[in-house]
């Protein structure tokens, strides 16, 4: 049996730090008594039949129940932030201090770009209104773990009726045996937003662990697109949930590209809540040696007329392993929706193997909604086709590998198909 | 022009899957030599043209192919290629997500410097296009993809010039062509042909020879080339088609 009872042997929740507010506190705390009666995902629990729910559990409970974000040294976090390409910047140290920068432009603005401990006391109405709402520790054992013991974290704030042209960017590190990153977004009303969110970097220890959960909350008639890159190092362990809730209006694009990590376990999804909401949400994903991903995608219709569409494709060699499960949910009051998913694989010899399992839970009759899954081989004429035309072999397989994603990669935001495409590059020459 | 030997195949069997389809072929072609192979459907023409470009599901079980001098079967397909050697297909395989452009871009790299210089890629690639009529909106449209058959066609010829190979086996270039498409693609197989390489066209009609003039025409029944000639040989099969030429054949192998 896989189950363990953590009550036996669980370890009390520390005293408040001086820096928290006492709400804050007293969440993390709720959140550790949560993740201790729980028990560990079983794999007969449909969304844990892939991955071993044990490879994600910390072994050092103990000193990282003592780990709270240290609050940015001011001076670093105010200096002046002169980047072309960006219009904020954060990021986390290998110390656990999480810095955010945000473009002069937006100094008059009302965008609130920093810590997140830092922002609990700063902008605590906003803050506690939202942390935990989307991904709180009722969502599962290690949202829970993250709730009571996120170790970096972010906040970003757009008031409405405002754009953001050039993306924010932030760099996740992972540092340590164990990081526990949590993001909050909060968009108003008409508001534009492009956010990138990369996790990379080489993992120092053997099996670092990395649990990151995302919330976006996005105001009627936004636009925002996210941007979910995770190119961890080959050692880690990476499990990231985000959700996004989307009102009335909004337009939401969800980007993700999964080239990293020895065990990757991602859970994306977005809850049409609001009247003619529309959500893209597509993705990528290119494993090779033994790399294990387990990708769920979801899109919950609550509201009328709203739009979703999902394309997701895997590419995988060499002994690699990827689950793919999709859910489409449609409510019963939320009439003529649209929601299209289609999830494929390509396999690029005979060790890979690759699930794929649409979900579909739709109480509205009237509906639109399509959804198509396929895993195959490479097509030998076309390799021949290509070998035939001088390419050698390798080659031609990344040509037909990069042709296969291309038609998704297009979809996405044009800045972020191009970091993929480079993402993918450096994979392939590796 | 020196007559040395292009492409010298000498009793070439073929089994696909344990079966024999081609079962003895031997063929000379002569720098700037064009030859035709013909025959009906099911004959093994295609299973010829796909071994002699290394398609791993063709295996050759006894012969030896010469491509310039060289042995060509301890060649890989791109290695074949390398050397000189272009299949334009029956069957184009369409490769979506791949544009025309890069695909071409792809394998001219991978001749390094010999023939095209990357640099002047835009400029050979344009001229080719034009030459063969083929809009510049194709240059980024993905491989074969949604194409009819007559632009897949017109591609095929498009990528012999980008290459310009020794020798040119050109299976059935000329089907699923209206007479205009015909002309165009005659016309770009005439100018951008090797000169002192081969051609060799595979077809079962005799209308693509009314432009291209073969030095030689080849009957292939049954795996095998039953008879040889000049052009005027392509003019009797069309009067009188292929079962009088079998049944003459037959006569002559049975008694
Ligand atoms: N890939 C293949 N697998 C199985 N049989 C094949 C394959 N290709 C050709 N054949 C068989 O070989 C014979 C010759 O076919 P082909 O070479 O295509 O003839 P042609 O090009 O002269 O029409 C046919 O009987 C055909 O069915
Ligand atoms: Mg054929």
């Amino acid at each position: 049996m896989n189950t363990v009872t953590m009550r036996k042997n669980s370890i009390d929740f520390r005293g408040q730090n001086r820096f928290e507010p006492e709400w804050l506190y007293n969440i993390r705390k709720e959140s550790w008594n949560y993740y201790n009666d729980l028990e560990l995902p079983h794999r007969s629990n449909h969304l844990w039949r892939y991955t071993n729910a044990q490879d994600l559990l910390p072994n050092n409970l103990e000193e990282l129940i003592k780990i709270i974000p240290s609050l940015p040294d001011q001076s670093e976090n105010d200096s002046s932030y002169g980047d072309e390409d960006f219009s904020g910047y954060g990021y986390n140290r290998s110390d656990f201090m999480t810095f955010a920068r945000l473009s002069h432009d937006f100094e008059k603005s009302g965008v609130v770009f920093k810590d997140l401990l830092t922002a609990s006391r700063e902008n605590e109405d906003i803050v506690k209104k939202h942390l935990g709402q989307l991904v709180g520790y009722g969502f599962g054992k290690f949202e829970a773990m993250n709730l009571a013991l996120w170790n970096t974290g972010l906040f970003l704030y757009v008031p409405d009726n405002i754009e953001i042209k050039k993306p924010i960017r932030l760099q996740r590190h992972p540092s340590g045996p164990n990081t526990i990153h949590r993001l909050l977004v909060v968009v108003g009303n008409n508001s534009k937003l492009t956010l990138i969110d990369d996790y990379s970097g080489e993992c120092r220890k053997e099996e670092a662990q990395s649990n990151s959960a995302v919330e976006i909350f996005t105001g009627d008639a936004s636009n925002v697109k996210y941007f979910n890159t995770q190119r961890l190092s080959n050692s880690c362990i990476s499990y990231i949930t985000q959700r996004a809730q989307i009102s009335r209006d909004a337009k939401f694009v969800s980007v993700f590209a999964g080239i990293g990590s020895k065990i990757s376990k991602f859970n994306t999804g977005t809850i049409l809540n609001g009247e003619g909401a529309e959500s893209k949400l597509y993705g990528i994903v290119f494993g090779n040696e033994n790399q294990h991903f387990d990708y769920h995608t979801m899109h919950h219709h609550t509201a009328s007329n709203s739009y979703s569409d999902i394309d997701f494709k895997v590419v995988l060699k060499d002994e690699a392993k990827s689950a793919a499960t999709g859910l489409i949910r449609v409510e019963e009051d939320a009439l003529n929706c649209q929601a299209y998913q289609v999830n494929r694989n390509l396999l690029l010899n005979e060790g890979p193997k690759a699930e794929s399992i649409p979900e579909l839970e739709i109480l509205c009759d009237q509906v639109q909604c399509s959804h198509g899954a396929t895993v195959g081989p490479i097509d030998q004429d076309m390799l021949f086709y290509l070998m035939s035309r001088g390419v050698d072999y390798k080659e031609a397989m990344n040509i037909i590998t990069l042709g296969y994603l291309e038609p998704t990669i297009e979809k996405f935001p044009v800045e972020l198909g191009e970091l993929t495409r480079e993402l993918l590059a450096t994979k392939m020459k590796g | 022009m020196s007559k040395n030997k292009i492409l010298s195949i000498n009793n070439v069997h073929v089994e696909i899957e344990g079966k024999e389809i081609v079962k003895g072929v031997s063929l000379q072609i002569n720098s700037g030599e064009k030859h035709a192979i013909m025959g009906k459907n099911g004959s093994g023409k295609s299973s010829l043209a796909n071994a002699l470009a290394g398609h791993p599901n063709y295996e050759i079980t006894s012969g030896t192919v010469e491509l310039d001098g060289e042995n060509l079967l301890d060649k890989s397909a791109t290695e074949r290629s390398l050397a000189g050697l272009f299949l334009g297909f029956q069957y184009p395989l369409t490769i979506p997500g791949v544009t025309v452009a890069n695909f071409l871009r792809a394998a001219i790299k991978a001749r390094n410097g010999d023939g095209i210089d990357i640099k002047n890629f835009r400029k050979v690639f344009k001229e080719k296009m034009k030459l063969l009529k083929i809009e510049d909106s194709f240059a980024t449209r993905y491989l074969n993809d949604g194409f009819s058959g007559g632009e897949k066609k017109r591609l095929e010829i498009l990528q012999m010039a980008m290459l310009r190979p020794k020798l040119a086996i050109l299976d059935e270039t000329d089907s699923g062509l209206d007479i205009d498409a015909l002309k165009i693609v005659a016309n770009g197989i005439m100018e951008s042909a090797p000169k002192d390489g081969g051609v060799i066209l595979v077809t079962h009609y005799q209308r693509m020879l009314d432009y291209i003039k073969p030095d030689m025409v080849h009957i292939m029944i049954d795996g095998r080339i039953v008879k040889t000639g000049g052009a005027e040989l392509a003019l009797e099969l069309e009067a009188g088609g292929y079962d009088k030429l079998e049944t003459e054949v037959s006569q002559e192998v049975g008694v």
